[in-house]
């Protein structure tokens, strides 16, 4: 005769008999279930964390928001990251944005607005660009590729090249 | 709990009827003996290829199939989503221990005989998801377009078209093109992602319950194992264990992600020569190794075909062993067949490490 | 006896035909026009007295048609005769080219002389149209002349190498004119001409120093700006090295012949002729052109600063400056040469056996020149060091697949710096140049620390990894231990059936 409650019996008429029992709550099945929690917890962090999106939310870089209209001051020029290649946004003197790739067509230095001369310079070695990146000074061969500069409400974009 | 748990029970069963279910899963039996352990291999298997859709799942949320961006955006994957390098080399490692763990189970079935009848379909269905799963492997190879998997995928797409008469069409159908474009990508995406899996799901859904309805098949008396018939309950003994090994698998699923992170290359430049050392997957490379020894021209038939033909020819009969040995009617083993066995294996590890040396 | 007198009859006169066909054109014929024209005393008659077609047996008819045989002037003169008159506009290129276009005229003529002028004066600038329209600019005549035409090797001719700058100074110093159709182009060539060596020595009446045609070509002269033109950038030194480089003619000056081969390997000469970049400069962008001079010792960074205003401005204000103008060396020249400027490297700077610096420069000098070299060469190495170092660090952290990409692009803010302080070479000052320096090598050192940051924390990795793991252990080890207490209890309760299901 076997013992009732036995988790093996097949023919038992007992409708859980087929589903495995606790025991009894004893530091084992504390361990076991704790344990199991862990686990969980190891597992599903990693996840989560996969499933926010990362800052950077695209692998592509098609735009990049710069700030707002009123935090960027007429006549001035700015650098921003635009994926790993630097473009400078120029805001003129009478509030129009322009932008354009900021690595000189010399030799790759990073220009910059030139606000006494209006221009966009090179300090490596003197180049000019005028405020519509063709090259006029210096030994720059070619002008600074153009990008779109969006307006959307307050804020400031820079996408790629029109 | 346990408390909670019965009125769950109860809640399903008034409503499901899953007490004839539940007494027949209490009815079913694991054998105990010599060669149990080869018992979990379908298991693990079947926890690899779980490992494989979540992962797979969660890298679909942030890769992109095409050919400007594909290789980026596991770039992307490994270096800007946080436990991205976790989950892409987790995918790439499991489906290395996916196929090796099918290529166990598979034999051990097979020296085991365990697919003489009632269990020919169960091999069939087995066979069919090997394939798959090798076809999962291949196509998910070139995800990554990098310089490795665009030259093995034309290399291994090349040997597809020299198949007679079928060999071009096939080969097109493959590579979208004649050529390997982004075509092919989008393809192999499509193929890795969406048929595939649907098709491997219907086998293992069919594998499945054939298993369970049918029990696991025991060895053959003439291994000398005795008359005991020594068993445990599947539930709960053998799937705990199942779950044991399960756990150990995945710790080492983790180590490697951590010691052995997956390389990604250089992006494949179509236009670029062939890097040195070309070669396909290990799993593939016995078969890759072999085609070399071929001569060029055999009578009138040229080296590589012949060689494709013949593995044509021996996967069929491979395909057809429960037919082919069927089960003699006083119980005993035809030695031939394990000889033959012995044979692959040995030939397979042979040419692997032969493939892998060179 | 009747019959040998005929033959010999015959014979005199074929013989007088002969004669007469073959005969130096000279004997053939008078020219009358000439003749009546010299009584007139007019001009062109004097002239053409002494004209090479005359020499050559070419009436006044050969251009003005007519009968120049006939004394009659209704008969010399008429338009059945073929007179012409005076040819206007086109139609006097055309009658040249009648025969001077013509190789076969030209042959018969005994002439060796070339027959493209004319198409390649019709495809010339000097081939467009005139104000009116109605002709081209220039006809032959223009600058050979219409009579008195001498060889172009006679000292009197217009186009030969002493008086053909008057002849095209003629058009070209006339402001109103060339004004009227080409308002940019100046009108200043002849004058600046004169202050050059050239044009000195063509004054002074050297026929072997270039003049107008030896650079601008005789016929087929294109503008400065067509880019088939021998004075376009990227053919101007080829057109300059046609003498420069030939030994045998520049010995009489004693200036050496290896200035084109020694510029064709130099950064501009590379810059310009084999990238085609047209901001490099081709001979006259150093030496001018009409005026073309060496420039002079003092001047020199005044020449290379009109593009590299930078350095030019640093050196002036320089301590070189003086010292050099008062050794009389030649200011940028003395250290990255002239003709062969090579593309400048570090190994320029310091006081290695390769640096220029040392050339002056001596390590136990008072002046500081030597001090500041060494400074300035190990700051410089120091930056390149940091910088691969950093380059370094960064691709190792991208590599291990940790984020790193803002601090790549931080990179570039210190290659900026390296170029910076390639410029501030020439300011000579060690506090400056160290300013400069600095700027790169604190970006350098903030880059190599956030990369270290990074790949520690790849390796943290690894403790998240021994905790995951310590988890799956403990909750495996507590799950075996589970196995076995369920599967003891399981035995316990059922050794009757164990041997129930024995057989």
């Amino acid at each position: 005769m076997k013992p009732p409650g036995s988790p093996v019996e097949p023919s038992s008429p007992d409708p859980y008999s087929g589903l495995p029992k606790p025991a009894r709550r004893d530091f084992l099945t504390l361990a076991l279930g704790g344990g199991a929690l862990a686990l969980a917890g190891a597992v599903l962090y990693p996840i989560a964390a996969y499933l926010k999106p990362p800052e950077q939310a695209e692998v592509d870089v098609t735009s990049v928001k710069v700030g707002k209209i009123d935090q960027i001051a007429k006549d001035s020029g700015m650098i921003v990251r635009f994926g790993t290649k630097p473009v400078i946004l120029i805001r003129s003197a009478s509030g129009d944005f322009r932008a354009f790739s900021a690595t000189c067509t010399h030799l790759d230095c990073t220009v910059q607005y030139q606000k006494s001369l209006g221009v966009i310079w090179c300090a490596c070695h003197n180049g000019k660009y005028d405020l519509s990146g063709r090259n006029i000074s210096g030994p720059p061969p070619r002008p600074l590729d153009e990008y779109r500069v969006i307006i959307q409400g307050e804020e400031v974009f820079i996408s790629k090249k029109a | 709990m346990s408390d909670r748990l019965r009125r769950l029970y109860q809640w399903l069963d008034e409503r499901i009827t899953i007490g004839d279910l539940v007494q027949f899963m209490g009815k079913k039996y694991v054998p105990i003996h010599r060669h149990s352990i080869w018992y979990y291999f379908g298991g693990v298997t079947l926890f690899l290829f779980i490992i494989q859709v979540s992962t797979g799942i969660l890298l679909l949320l942030y890769y992109k199939g095409s050919e400007q961006l594909a290789f980026e955006s596991i770039q992307f994957i490994m270096s800007k989503v946080q436990f991205g390098w976790l989950i892409r080399s987790v995918h790439s490692w499991a489906a290395n221990l996916f196929i090796l763990s099918a290529v166990i189970h598979m034999f051990s079935v097979y020296f085991e005989r365990a697919y003489h009848k009632p269990r020919e379909v169960t091999w069939l269905t087995g066979m069919f998801m090997l394939l798959l799963g090798l076809a999962f492997g291949f196509s998910g190879y070139l995800l990554p377009w990098n310089e490795l998997a665009f030259f093995a995928t034309k290399v291994g797409t090349d040997i597809a078209g020299v198949l007679p008469f079928v060999g071009k069409p096939l080969m097109i159908f493959l590579r979208g093109g004649e050529e390997v474009t982004g075509a092919t990508l989008s393809r192999f995406f499509g193929f890795h992602v969406a048929v595939f899996p649907g098709i491997f799901t219907t086998l293992l859904v069919i594998h499945l319950l054939l298993v369970q309805r049918q029990g696991m098949s025991e060895p053959p008396l003439s291994e000398g194992i005795g008359r005991e018939r020594a068993r445990m309950p599947f539930f709960p003994n053998f799937m705990l264990r199942d779950l044991l090994l399960w756990l150990i698998v995945l710790n080492v699923l983790a180590i490697l992600a951590v010691f052995y992170p997956w390389e990604l290359g250089r992006k494949a430049d179509p236009f670029a020569s062939a890097p040195a050392g070309i070669r396909p997957e290990w799993y593939f490379l016995f078969m890759f190794q072999s085609l070399k020894y071929l001569p060029s021209k055999v009578i009138f038939v040229d080296g590589e075909v012949l060689g494709i033909v013949l593995f044509a020819v021996a996967g069929v009969l491979w395909l057809l062993v429960p037919f082919l040995d069927a089960e003699k009617a006083d119980g005993r083993t035809r030695r031939g067949v394990t000889y033959v066995g012995i044979g692959i294996i040995v030939y397979i590890i042979t040419f692997t490490v032969l493939g892998w040396a060179s | 006896m009747g019959v040998v007198k005929f033959a010999a009859s015959l014979t005199v006169c074929a013989v007088a035909i002969v004669a007469l066909l073959i005969a130096p054109p000279a004997l053939y014929g008078r020219d009358a026009c000439l003749s009546c024209h010299q009584t007139l005393s007019d001009k062109p008659s004097a002239l053409f007295a002494h004209d090479v077609h005359r020499l050559r047996g070419i009436s006044c008819a050969g251009c003005h048609g007519g009968d120049p045989a006939s004394d009659e002037m209704e008969r010399a003169m008429s338009k059945e005769a073929g007179f012409i008159g005076v040819p206007k506009g086109d139609a006097i290129s055309l009658m040249c080219a009648s025969c001077h276009s013509d190789s076969a005229r030209m042959h018969d003529l005994h002439s060796s002389l070339p027959t493209d002028q004319f198409g390649n004066l019709q495809q010339s600038v000097h081939g467009r149209l005139s104000l009116s329209g109605g002709e081209r600019i220039v006809q032959c005549t223009t600058c050979h002349r219409a009579h008195g035409i001498a060889p172009v090797q006679d000292p009197s001719s217009p186009v030969g190498p002493l008086h053909i700058v008057a002849t095209c100074s003629g058009c070209h110093s006339n402001a109103a004119f060339i004004r009227s159709y080409n308002p940019r182009l100046p009108v200043d060539q002849l004058d600046k001409y004169r202050t050059s060596v050239h044009g000195q020595k063509n004054a002074a009446g050297d026929a072997h120093v270039a003049e107008c045609a030896s650079c601008h070509g005789s016929h087929l002269i294109l503008p400065a700006k067509d880019v088939r033109s021998r004075v376009y950038p990227t053919n101007l030194p080829g057109t300059c090295a046609s003498c420069h480089s030939d030994r045998v003619r520049m010995k009489s000056y004693g200036i050496p012949t290896d200035q084109f081969a020694k510029y064709q390997k130099s950064v501009h000469g590379v810059a310009l002729l084999e990238k085609g970049d047209l901001g490099a400069p081709a001979c006259n962008g150093c030496h001018g052109n009409h005026g073309a001079t060496p420039p002079g010792v003092a001047s020199i960074s005044k020449v290379c600063g009109t593009c590299h205003a930078l350095n030019a401005d640093l050196f002036s204000t320089s301590p070189h400056k003086r010292a050099f103008d008062q050794a009389g060396l030649p200011e940028c020249e003395t250290c990255h040469g002239n003709h062969d400027i090579a593309p400048p490297s570090s190994q320029m700077l310091g006081v290695g056996s390769d640096a220029v610096c040392v050339r002056c420069h001596s390590a136990g000098e008072d002046n500081g020149g030597y001090r500041t070299a060494l400074i300035m060469r190990s700051l410089a190495d120091s930056l390149i060091r940091a910088e691969s170092s950093a380059t370094e660090r960064a691709d190792e952290a991208e590599q291990k697949g940790m984020e790193i990409s803002e601090a790549k692009f931080r990179l570039r803010d210190v290659r900026q710096a390296h170029m910076e302080a390639r410029t501030m070479v020439h300011a000579f000052d060690a506090a400056r140049y160290s300013a400069v320096v600095s700027k790169g090598l604190i970006t350098a050192g903030t880059i190599s620390q956030e990369a270290t940051r990074m790949i520690q924390e790849y390796y943290f990795r690894r403790i998240g990894l021994g905790i995951a793991t310590l988890i799956i252990t403990l909750l495996a080890v507590s799950l075996y231990l589970y196995i076995r207490r369920l599967e003891r209890a399981q035995r316990a309760s059922r050794p009757a059936t164990d041997e129930a299901h024995k057989e």
